[in-house]
């Protein structure tokens, strides 16, 4: 009975850690460039016993992309496939985020929200406009004419799952991770750079309320098992008196 | 009392591992004995539903078998759960950190075929879908419903043989 009731309440414990994935995804669900998690369950076993319930084994990053769309932003940039922008913070760490939505500040470099530099690229002060090429080519017009002032360049990682969220849909290398590459966008199987576009949240709302109703039932499932072993308790108990 | 019981821990076990990808729900059959009825629990066959998630390291088996995974004590246990991350030295580990095995060591290929990694010749493994819980919890729900009612009667038929043999009992000392 013991086991009985361990086993529920282990279930029950998982479906809530799993539903607070689901609530920080819905969360971000309008957030640009956010990656939706996932919580990953393995069973209980014990040495000689044939399972003893669930355990909640943590949240995976999903990578897959979310939707294209089109907006105003003067320096508003999208990843079409795998990698990463590079920035760079102030102080100096190396972060990576597929959020594109950037803007010039005063030094002509281009940051993000969370004051973090693109890498790579410097808008001069005599740009009039600028444009990001599929290929990552940043070409400026200014009163001399167009001229390419730099090129920005995709992070790769073997690993993305295990890079470390620093918050705000950024993340930071680790070495499980994997080591690094630079990808030149722009070949035919490779990622490419769409410009005045952004990436939206790669969670879908309706996803988000299938998972969090599913999530529910099976806490009410579990929650029913403890019940049902607490109940058997009480009749056990009431066996003295007849 | 004991037989449902053990229906019970093995439906909430069951329940618990509602979400758990390539969890098989274990079965309670009862048999009868001379000591009354057991239960004897097995692993019941059934493929969980395949689920789409578009990654390439993700790996449903569909069939018989298991991947092999190797824990960093060096002990080999066996899963369904094919969610997996590439390390650095192209080898592949899973949630709980173990290495995935293939029929020469650690697996570090990039195709997942069946033999490559020591599975039945008649199972495939798909790319870009993970093994959903095969848990049905409505049927384990009504497993502990009945569990718990079976446990009430046999309480109940506890008392009236209690109380018979107490009235018994009573008309013995009358004499």
């Amino acid at each position: 009975m013991d086991r009985a009731l361990f086993a529920a309440a282990t279930g029950m414990a998982a479906q809530q850690r799993n539903l607070d994935t689901i609530a920080d995804n819905l969360a971000n669900a309008e957030v640009v460039g956010f990656k939706g998690s996932a919580q990953t369950f393995g069973e209980l076993v014990a040495p000689g016993e044939p399972g003893i319930g669930t355990v909640a084994l943590g949240a995976r990053v999903l990578f897959n992309q979310g939707k294209l769309a089109r907006s105003p932003g003067p320096f508003d940039l999208a990843i079409d496939g795998p990698g990463f922008f590079t920035l760079t913070d102030s102080h100096g760490r190396l972060r990576y985020s597929r959020n594109g939505e950037f803007s010039r500040a005063a030094d002509g470099s281009l940051r993000t929200a969370q004051d973090l530099a693109l890498s790579g690229v410097r808008i001069p002060a005599d740009a009039l406009s600028a444009s990001v090429s599929a290929d990552g080519a940043v070409e400026i017009t200014s009163a001399a004419g167009t001229r390419v002032v730099g090129r920005v360049r995709l992070a790769e990682f073997p690993a993305p799952e295990a890079m470390r969220d620093t918050g705000g849909s950024v993340f930071a290398a680790t070495s499980e991770a994997g080591r690094r590459h630079d990808v030149v966008p722009g070949s035919d199987d490779g990622p490419k750079l769409r410009f005045g576009m952004l990436e939206q949240s790669n969670v879908t709302i309706i996803d988000a309320m299938m998972q969090i109703l599913t999530a529910q039932r099976a806490y009410e499932a579990n929650a029913k098992g403890v019940q049902a072993a607490d109940e058997m308790l009480r009749i056990a108990n009431n066996l003295q008196r007849g | 009392m004991v037989a449902a019981r053990a229906r019970l821990e093995i439906a909430t076990e069951n329940l618990a591992n509602v979400s758990t990808d390539g969890f098989r729900r274990s079965a309670a059959s009862g048999f009868l004995t001379a000591h009354g009825v057991a239960i004897e629990r097995r692993s019941a066959a059934g493929q969980g539903a395949l689920r789409h998630t578009g990654r390439d390291l993700d790996l449903a088996i569909v069939g018989e078998g298991a991947f092999r995974l190797r824990d960093a004590s060096g002990s080999v246990r066996e899963t369904r759960a094919g969610a997996f991350v590439r390390r650095d030295d192209g080898t592949l580990r899973d949630a709980r950190g173990g290495t995935l095995l293939g029929t020469h060591g650690a697996f570090r290929g990039a195709r997942f075929d069946a033999s490559a990694l020591g599975l039945p010749a008649a199972s495939r493994v798909q790319s870009g879908f993970l093994e959903s819980s095969s848990v049905d919890a409505i049927a384990e729900m009504i497993d502990v419903l009945a569990a718990e009612r079976s446990f009430e009667s046999a309480q109940k038929a506890v008392a009236a043989i209690d109380l018979s043999r107490q009235k018994s009992a009573e008309a013995a000392r009358v004499k």
